[in-house]
């Protein structure tokens, strides 16, 4: 095999995503572990080693001495071809070995897109695609990440997900399967259920009625009637890796990515990660100060992403910025912050960090109206805007990129004439600077709006296809005369197929296999996605995809992930729902003031400032 | 600022790494060796270090050259010790010394380069055809081959003046050759360009994959060391 890889390698485009040997990377004396987990990443090498999640986890299996952790990612398609006329089975970048010598893989899911790859990548392990075509003498499948919260278009081939923060969990799973490695994989599987946050989809009988609703649902085998996510307490000591892998290669984060707080309250109701993440819990200062000069030390990067959902919410964010500076802008490290809130404070804060100017700032008031924003709860004013981004012009910045969703529930013709009108007064904003007439641009971004489980939208239709696209020929038109905005927008074919799975059931499975089968690879890469495939995956199995996408749940029915508990209590979001009917803004936790989504009394945990005043949530109002 | 030569090898899997994301590479691991690195003046200033002539992806290269400037002088072993431990699998240092500050750049001084290659061919090769077809191949006055620019515009090129050497021994189905060609600034040979040449003279059957190159060394002008 080493052989035939050294053959073939250099005939791959960028070779670099095969070799492993990065600096940092852990290769373990295989025949002395116990337990052998693959990290299988569905996408590209460039895209996985971005990830945060799979360097957490790295470190945190690896770390232990019985257990070891080796990537593996999806190859692209030319390296695919290769290692098919090769017969080479897909193997982990570490020591090079064949998925299936591992005990377990385990996938993480960031994006419904990545479905295919995931069958593609068992596949090309030599694995059955389905669950109940392995045994034990295959390795244990799992699955966890963001999508593994509604896993059911996946539960067919995947033997146990993980639901919510794995750092804990999987070293669960690692106990249990040392001294259980030898059952039967039902045994097994019966057996990982019992772990809180395991999912086990075999043991759970479920039928849906026409509409999509859940019309019997039977957990067996003692499994529990909901899984409940793991989350992880005491966040500040949660271990962090201070020795990441570091890619040879030039990766899409290229930098190092400190974790400075998880989750967020902000309560934009159609945001999954806000809930899913939930509660907000920060690291303090001196902790994030000590692991920054080790990561420096230990990578060699130029350059500390400050990553969380919202960064610009961390507590002390200015003195932590103020310390992280004073200790490392001498050694010629840059900060950064990935994401802005849409406020003069946080365009004033980049200024201060931003050695290196990127050209433009990134804002997100997600709708063009009042209206639309109080409706989805983003709790941002035009004021806000136009003094964040007049801020950008003053500092230099000549160029702002603005996101929005369109076919948000409710939305209205003026709504779309709001994103219009607010892109040409930021662009006036930007004249009114004396910013260069040359260089000043607007750049306007509009993504489909995708009803995802879990949300206060997770009721709500997707607008038609048909509609998405009148849309975008709407704005397309409305913005075509203003020479300084460009106008950009998401694939709407994309954006459907991601509302089918978000939103989907256990029948999906089969077109997943037929789509697969089909040709379906990096569905998530528009030069490699072909939505005629889908189309024909659909018809073979006689599903309507509209019937996923399109259709409105009613509060009363059971929906196919309602056995997924991510902690906020359903009767919660139904209240967010109607307040989001009535444009009622619901306030941010932190405020002070608990909405009362359940999630603390429900997991035993708190928001965690440390650093800031101290908190106390409010009892629930809706019990 | 004092200036030193840095000879490495870039082997495993490190052959595949391309020279944009070398750059990247050393950067890093300078600054987890903690050297005393001078900087570039400028808005973005960078650290000061240049490379010999850029490997192709894929190819291993037993001894390659770098320049790097530091702000205090150092021991050249204390070099190798702290950079030495913080290159990645695949780059090991082989040498560094001290050159004189004001030493013309690595780059301009690469004028030649070694290469070991191994053919792979799908059937045993006769020695004495594969004997005749390099000196037929030096015999010639001229050897003009086409290239295509990167406009895509294809021009030709006489690349017999830059082959200064050119051994082989055949076994079997496989040859091993040895070829001195041009390289560096003031114009470039790519060893797959004579290979092609010297097949095709006896249309020699070589396997799918079968071409296997390693750059074995760097020279200055008229064979020269660059180790000084």
């Amino acid at each position: 095999m080493q052989q035939t890889l050294e053959k073939i390698l250099p005939h791959v485009q960028k070779p670099s995503r095969y070799t492993g040997g990065e600096w940092n990377a852990i290769i373990k004396e295989w025949h002395n572990i116990d337990v052998k987990i693959a990290f299988a990443f569905p996408d590209v090498y460039e895209v996985g080693m971005s990830h945060l999640g799979l360097q957490i986890l790295y470190h945190v299996v690896n770390s232990r001495r019985d257990a070891l952790m080796e990537r593996v990612f999806a190859p692209w398609m030319d390296m695919e071809g290769m290692l098919r006329k090769h017969r080479m089975p897909l193997f982990s970048l570490e020591s090079r070995r064949p998925l299936a010598d591992f005990d377990i893989v385990a996938f993480t899911l960031q994006y419904e897109m990545t479905f295919t790859n995931v069958l593609n990548m068992l596949d090309m392990a030599g694995l059955p695609l389905r669950s109940a075509g392995r045994n034990k003498n295959h390795p244990l499948i799992i699955a966890g990440g963001p999508s593994a919260f509604n896993p059911e278009p996946l539960a067919d081939f995947v033997d146990a997900f993980v639901i919510g923060e794995g750092e804990e969990v999987l070293g669960d799973i690692i106990d249990l399967y040392k001294t259980t490695g030898y059952l039967s994989r039902e045994d097994l599987l019966e057996k990982l259920a019992t772990i809180q946050g395991v999912y086990v989809p075999s043991l759970y009988r479920i039928q849906y009625g026409t509409d999509g609703s859940v019309t019997s649902f039977a957990a067996v085998s003692g499994a529990p009637e909901k899984v409940v996510k793991r989350v992880l307490s005491d966040f500040d000591r949660a271990p962090f890796p201070s020795n990441p892998v570091v890619p040879y290669m030039g990766v899409v984060h290229d930098r190092i990515m400190l974790e400075v707080l998880r989750g967020c309250t902000r309560g934009c109701r159609f945001c999954q990660a806000g809930v899913i993440y939930r509660p907000v819990r920060e690291k303090s200062p001196d902790t994030l100060a000590r692991q920054a000069v080790e990561l420096v030390q230990n990578t060699g990067y130029d350059e500390i992403s400050l990553t969380s959902l919202s960064t610009t919410d961390y507590t002390r964010i200015r003195p932590l910025v103020t310390e992280l500076l004073n200790q490392l802008e001498h050694k010629g490290v840059g900060i950064s912050l990935p994401s802005l809130r849409v406020d003069a404070f946080s365009v004033d804060l980049a200024k201060e960090v931003q050695r290196v100017r990127r050209s433009s700032l990134t804002f997100a008031p997600e709708a063009g109206s009042q209206r639309m924003r109080d409706v989805i709860n983003k709790g941002v004013t035009e004021e806000n805007l136009l003094d964040a981004v007049t801020a950008s012009f003053g500092a230099g910045w000549h160029a702002v990129k603005l996101y929005f969703m369109i076919g948000l529930p409710g939305e209205l013709e003026e709504d779309l004439d709001g994103i219009a009108e607010l892109a040409i007064k930021v662009l006036q904003a930007g004249l009114q600077c004396r910013v260069a007439k040359g260089r000043l641009k607007v750049t306007v971004s509009a993504s489909s709006f995708v009803p995802k489980s879990h949300t206060a939208f997770q009721w709500e239709p997707q607008n038609t296809l048909g509609e998405l696209k009148r849309k975008q020929f709407y704005l397309k038109e409305k913005l075509k005369k203003e020479k300084k905005i460009a106008f950009n927008w998401h694939d709407p074919e994309t954006s459907f197929l991601e509302a089918v799975l978000a939103r989907g059931d256990r029948r999906l499975g089969d077109v997943l296999e037929t789509a697969w089968r089909l040709g379906a690879r990096f569905d998530g890469w528009s030069e490699c996605f072909n939505y005629d495939l889908w189309h024909r995956a659909f018809r073979e199995n006689s599903i309507d995809p509209g019937e996923y996408a399109y259709r409105r749940f009613n509060y009363e029915d059971v929906l196919p992930w309602d056995h997924i508990d991510a902690g906020v209590d359903k009767k919660y979001l139904i209240w967010e729902h109607k307040r989001a009917m009535a444009g009622v803004l619901t306030p941010d936790c932190r405020a002070g003031r608990c909405p009362g989504c359940g999630l603390c009394p429900a997991l035993e945990i708190k928001p965690e400032l440390p650093g800031g005043d101290d908190y106390a949530p409010l009892q629930n109002p809706l019990q | 600022m004092p200036r030193y030569r840095i000879r490495y090898s870039k082997k495993g899997p490190a052959r595949f790494i391309s020279h944009l994301d070398l750059l990247r590479t050393f950067e890093r691991a300078i600054r987890r060796a903690g050297l005393p690195v001078a900087f570039s003046q400028g808005f973005n200033p960078h650290p000061k270090f240049s490379f010999g002539a850029p490997l192709p992806v894929g190819v291993p290269g037993e001894n390659e050259y770098m320049d790097i400037e530091l702000a205090e002088e150092m021991p050249p072993g204390d070099i190798v010790k702290s950079l030495g431990g913080a290159l990645p699998g695949g780059l090991d240092l082989e040498a560094v010394f001290q050159v004189p500050d004001n030493s013309p750049a690595i780059m301009s001084l690469i004028d030649r380069a070694g290469y070991t290659v191994r053919l792979d061919f799908n059937e045993p090769i006769d020695a004495g055809l594969f004997e005749r077809c390099m000196s037929d191949l030096l015999a010639l006055p001229e050897l003009q081959v086409t290239r295509t620019n990167k406009e895509g515009r294809k021009k030709t090129h006489d690349i017999r003046p830059g082959i200064f050497k050119l051994e082989g021994v055949v076994y079997g189905d496989v040859a091993v050759l040895e070829m001195e060609i041009k390289t560096g600034s003031a114009g470039n040979i790519r060893p797959e360009e004579v290979i092609r040449e010297l097949t095709g003279i006896g249309n020699l059957p070589v396997a799918e994959y079968g071409i296997h190159i390693t750059r074995n060394v760097l020279y200055a002008p008229g064979g020269r060391s660059l180790d000084e």
